[in-house]
Order: structure tokens, then C-alpha cells, then sequence
């Protein structure tokens, strides 16, 4: 008994770890315009409009955060084979981490704008130096939770995963969640917000993203601003209940059919959160959205 | 689908990056082998040189293949590299137990036969029809089993697989062998793998868009690389001596630094305006 209670503990302490991570991610991957919503950021100055918005094109979140998280995981495994405090080892590894993220993020902004030459989109270095060191900062806060989740997961919870394997597995993990839940609000809102709420992208209106804030011009920390009342904690919040209802169903359900409980327990979560989903997403779009089958082809034509 | 684009006018040839490519990595490894012969670990940073050197010539390989209006594969081209690449490497390994010198060598034949088929089926099966794929697919595998070799090199000083399994932990004042203190077992290739998929495939990701210019991308692979090895470098105060982990963290430091300071430059020279602290200019009026 008491042992259950002692990983339902490290479950939910890992969940809290999560949901922060999760949090810090989806702002870092909106403040540098990662992810999806890169595109329309590409495609704007093509289209004639343009910006100064952050254009962080590493790769999709899933890969790059894979990365991220082994190398602070890896950094973090190496120290510890060498004696350093756990505590240490895992701070360091996040800041090499971060410095990597740091660097990459530069480059992709330099490399795709200096690209954009053709359609007049001037380099900004002022954003280089004022966005790029927001972005890591959020990146360091999900680097260092998630590689302390996975820490506490093999130290507490006996997972027989090497640190660098729970770092690419957890770390592939958070930037999914974070691009699935975070990215719409970013993408299909903040960027969009003179049409209305889920009116749909027509061709016409690509890359005609907001580029104007309420005084002077929007910046992407702007966009971190807004997107970390809404997206962040909702991906917060998904990454978080995913590592926690993860640990639970395996910590609770294990010992019954020879591990197969475990996973009756997992497919059932999986079919109660498609249903809950399901009624969230058609409740959504009943209260706000104009979006419904039968004005859709008017707000076409109205954009 | 198979409308080729050119990415970029000028440059190098591809077949003579391809033979750069081959003969540096093979040569870097090979010194890396001088380890062995002369039981030292100082010639561990030639991995990491080799590493670099296929990350330069795989770059342009990507862009090759990429060019066919792949916009979004270019991230998953550098995964499937790595990711077929990681074969070739593990199975090379073992080919130390008939001679070391048998490994780089046999995991550029087993990568290439191994790519062969995989872009055979991509291109053929699943008929993608991009003309090049089965080569640009081929090549890309050498490149990712390569990396891996020269990054696991650096790393731990060695590419044979029984050094690779065996690591070392101190112990109450002994040295106990353990696997799950070594390269395999601790799972640093789950860290070495995810860093060559994204250095693989961040330059012509990073620099495509109508001006993407030959030699700004490659520096950039260079940055990417030699920022790898800085990393990596870190990493292997795991396995190596001090000294050894000084000379690749200072190589890899000063590399670094002269390609990310040219990456710039060159970024400035391409750039439409290069303005601080400017508003929006806008283009044409609305």
C-alpha cells in the first residue's frame, strides 16, 4: 500500500513537473513562430507583407524537442557518471541544452529571412537579440522539467530506461503535445485575429498575418504574451495529464492480468478523453464560432 | 510532384562533394583508430571531424533530394538518414571482431545497401517517383552511419562494438566494467542520434527561400556540425581522459566559433537590408 502511494506521489509531482514544461514550450515554440504556424510566417513576405515576426524554422517541435531534451538528459547521464550532484548534472545539461537551442534558433532566423531577399524582408537584428534570449529562457523551464521528470521516473519509479532514452522519448512527447494543443490558438488566432474566430483560412488571406500591434508593431513576444494565457496552459495541461495518467494507470493496474491491465486501463483513457474531446470541440464551436456548415460559404466570401 | 526546382545556382558539383565527403570521413576515422594502436584517447576529436565533414557533404545531398517541392520533408529526410543510418553503424561495430580496420569501411557498404533498398521502396513501392530518390536516399544513409560512427568515436574513442558495451564505474576506490555505464548501454546514442538528425537537416531547412545560397548553407552545415562536437565534447568527459576532452572541447570551441562568424557574414552579404531596431518597411503599399 504504501508503496502505491509513494508512486501515485512521484506520479502527480511528475505531472505538475509536466504541466510546467508543457506550458513553457508552447510559448517558446509561439514566441519564435516554430511549428505550424512557421509557414504563414515564410509565406508573408512573399505575399507582400512584411513582418517582424521571430521565423524559428528548426524542424517540427517534436524533433527539435527530442533533441533539446536527450542532450540535456545526455550532458546530465555523463556528468553523473562522473560524480557530479544529480541537481547540478541536470542544471548544467539544460543550460548546454539551451545554448544548442539558442544557437539554432539564430541561425534559422538569419538563414530563412537572408533567403526572403527577393521580397524585400529586411533582417532584423534587434529581434535577434531581444527574442532569442525570451525563447530560451522558456526553453530552458521546459528542458529542465522535463529531464527532471524523467530523472525522477528512473530514481523513484524504478524505469530501467537510461536518462538519454526517457530524455528522447518524454522530450518527442512534450514537443507533440505542445504542437497539437498550443499551435492552433497561435496559428489559426493570434495570427489571424482581424477574421473571425474559426472562420477558416481562404487562400486569399495567406500570409496576411497580423503584423501591427494595438500601439506600434507587433513583436513575437507579443505573441508569447498572448498565447501563454490560453495555449501554454492548455498544453501545459495536456503534456502534464498525459505524464500523469501515463504513471497511474501503469503504477495502479500493473499487477493485474500479468501487465495487461495496464493496458485495458490505457485504451479506456484513451476512449473517455476521444469522447470528452469529441463533446468540448462541437460545444466550442456551437457557443463562439461562426464556423457552422451553412455559413461557411458566406464567411468565405465576406474575407 | 517530380517538378525539380533549383535550389541553388553555383557551388560545388555534387559528385565531387560526394568524394570529398567519403575519402574525409574515412580518413578522419581512420586516424581515430591511432587510439588504439598507440593506447591513447588525445585522437578522439578526428571523429568528430569526420562527423562534420559528412554532415557537409549529406547537406547538399538533402538539397538534392529536396529540391523535387519536398517543403516539409526536409526535416524527416535528415530522421530517415539517421534513422537507417543507426543500422549500418551498429552492425559495422561488430565487424571488429574480424579486424577494426574493416568498420568504417564496411559501414559505408552495408549503408549503402541498406539506403539502396530503402529508397527502392520509397521511390518505386510507395511511388513517390522523384528520380533521384534512390541515389539522394543511399547517400543520405552513408552520411547518417557515418555521423553516428564519427560522433560515437568522439565520444568514447573508439568504434568497436565491445568497447562500446563496456564502461567503467568507480566503485568504493575500484573500477568495476558495467553496461550501463558505457556508450550502448547508457543510451548516449539516443543523444547522439537526435543531434545528427537535426544538424543534418537544419541547414537547407534553416537557408531554403528563392535566395538560398550554396555557400551560405554549407557554412551553415559546418556551424551545425562543429556546434555538435562542441556538445559532444562535453559529453565525453564520461569516458575520456581529461586531456583528450580538453583538446576536442577547444578544437570544437575555436571551429564553432570561426564558422558561426562566417555563417553571419555571409547572412549579412545575402540579406535584403540588415537593419536594428527599423520599422517595418512595407513593399508595394496596401
Amino acid at each position: 500500500m504504501e508503496e502505491i502511494l509513494f508512486g501515485i506521489g512521484i506520479s502527480a509531482l511528475a505531472g505538475a513537473l509536466a504541466t510546467v514544461a508543457g506550458a513553457a514550450e508552447d510559448t517558446e515554440s509561439d514566441i519564435g513562430s516554430q511549428g505550424d504556424p512557421n509557414s504563414q510566417v515564410q509565406l508573408a513576405p512573399q505575399m507582400g507583407y512584411v513582418h517582424r515576426i521571430y521565423n524559428k524554422a528548426v524542424s517540427g517541435e517534436p524533433p527539435a524537442y527530442g533533441l533539446w531534451v536527450a542532450l540535456a538528459a545526455g550532458v546530465a547521464w555523463a556528468l553523473m557518471a562522473i560524480q557530479f550532484n544529480a541537481i547540478l548534472a541536470l542544471v548544467i545539461g539544460s543550460a548546454v541544452a539551451v545554448f544548442v537551442q539558442g544557437v539554432y534558433a539564430t541561425t534559422a532566423y538569419l538563414g530563412r529571412t537572408a533567403s526572403l531577399a527577393k521580397f524585400e524582408q529586411p533582417v532584423y537584428i534587434d529581434i535577434l537579440k531581444s527574442v532569442t534570449s525570451v525563447t530560451m529562457a522558456h526553453a530552458f523551464v521546459a528542458i529542465f522539467a522535463t529531464v527532471t521528470m524523467c530523472f525522477l521516473m528512473i530514481e523513484a519509479l524504478g524505469h530501467p530506461f537510461p536518462l538519454p532514452l526517457m530524455g528522447i522519448v518524454w522530450g518527442i512527447a512534450l514537443g507533440a503535445a505542445g504542437s497539437a494543443t498550443g499551435n492552433p490558438f497561435y496559428g489559426k488566432e493570434r495570427q489571424y485575429q482581424k477574421y473571425p474566430f474559426g472562420a477558416g483560412l481562404p487562400i486569399s488571406a495567406s500570409g496576411d498575418i497580423v503584423r501591427y500591434a494595438e500601439a506600434g508593431q507587433r513583436s513575437s513576444i507579443d505573441n508569447g504574451w498572448f498565447t501563454s494565457k490560453g495555449a501554454g496552459p492548455a498544453s501545459g495541461i495536456c503534456f502534464g495529464l498525459i505524464v500523469f495518467f501515463e504513471l497511474w494507470r501503469t503504477i495502479l493496474f500493473e499487477p493485474f492480468a500479468a501487465g495487461w491491465g495496464a493496458v485495458i486501463a490505457g485504451v479506456v483513457l484513451i476512449i473517455v478523453f476521444m469522447v470528452i474531446d469529441r463533446y468540448v470541440e462541437t460545444w466550442a464551436r456551437k457557443t463562439y464560432g461562426p464556423y457552422t456548415e451553412e455559413a461557411a460559404p458566406e464567411e468565405e466570401a465576406a474575407a | 510532384m517530380s517538378v525539380k526546382i533549383e535550389a541553388s545556382e553555383g557551388g560545388m558539383p555534387h559528385d565531387k562533394m560526394l568524394g570529398i565527403g567519403v575519402v574525409g570521413a574515412l580518413v578522419c576515422l581512420y586516424i581515430v583508430y591511432l587510439n588504439s594502436l598507440m593506447s591513447t584517447d588525445v585522437f578522439a576529436f578526428f571523429g568528430g571531424l569526420a562527423a562534420v565533414i559528412a554532415l557537409w557533404w549529406g547537406t547538399d545531398s538533402i538539397k538534392t533530394l529536396c529540391s523535387y517541392g519536398l517543403g516539409t520533408g526536409v526535416p524527416s529526410a535528415g530522421m530517415i538518414s539517421l534513422g537507417s543510418g543507426v543500422i549500418a553503424f551498429l552492425f559495422a561495430t561488430k565487424l571488429a571482431g574480424i579486424s577494426p580496420l574493416l568498420v568504417p569501411l564496411g559501414c559505408i557498404i552495408i549503408a549503402a545497401i541498406i539506403g539502396a533498398i530503402l529508397g527502392f521502396i520509397s521511390d518505386k513501392v510507395l511511388n513517390m517517383n522523384i528520380p533521384v530518390m534512390t541515389r539522394m536516399i543511399a547517400e543520405l544513409t552513408i552520411v547518417g552511419s557515418l555521423t553516428m560512427l564519427g560522433f560515437t568515436a568522439m565520444i568514447s574513442g573508439s568504434f568497436i562494438f565491445t568497447d562500446l558495451i563496456a564502461g567503467s564505474v568507480s566503485f568504493l576506490g575500484m573500477v568495476v566494467t558495467s553496461y550501463a555505464a558505457s556508450v550502448i548501454g547508457g543510451c548516449i546514442l539516443a543523444t547522439i542520434f537526435m543531434l545528427g538528425a537535426i544538424a543534418i537537416q537544419h541547414p537547407f531547412n534553416a537557408c531554403l527561400g528563392p535566395n538560398e545560397s550554396w555557400d551560405r548553407t554549407q557554412m551553415c552545415a559546418l556551424e551545425c556540425g562543429f556546434l555538435s562536437m562542441l556538445v559532444v565534447a562535453v559529453m565525453s568527459v564520461a569516458f575520456l581522459s581529461l586531456f583528450a576532452v580538453v583538446i576536442s572541447f577547444v578544437i570544437s570551441i575555436i571551429l564553432w566559433g570561426w564558422s558561426y562568424s562566417e555563417y553571419i557574414k555571409l547572412s549579412k552579404r545575402d540579406a535584403y537590408a540588415w537593419l536594428d531596431s527599423k520599422p517595418i518597411r512595407e513593399v508595394g503599399g496596401e
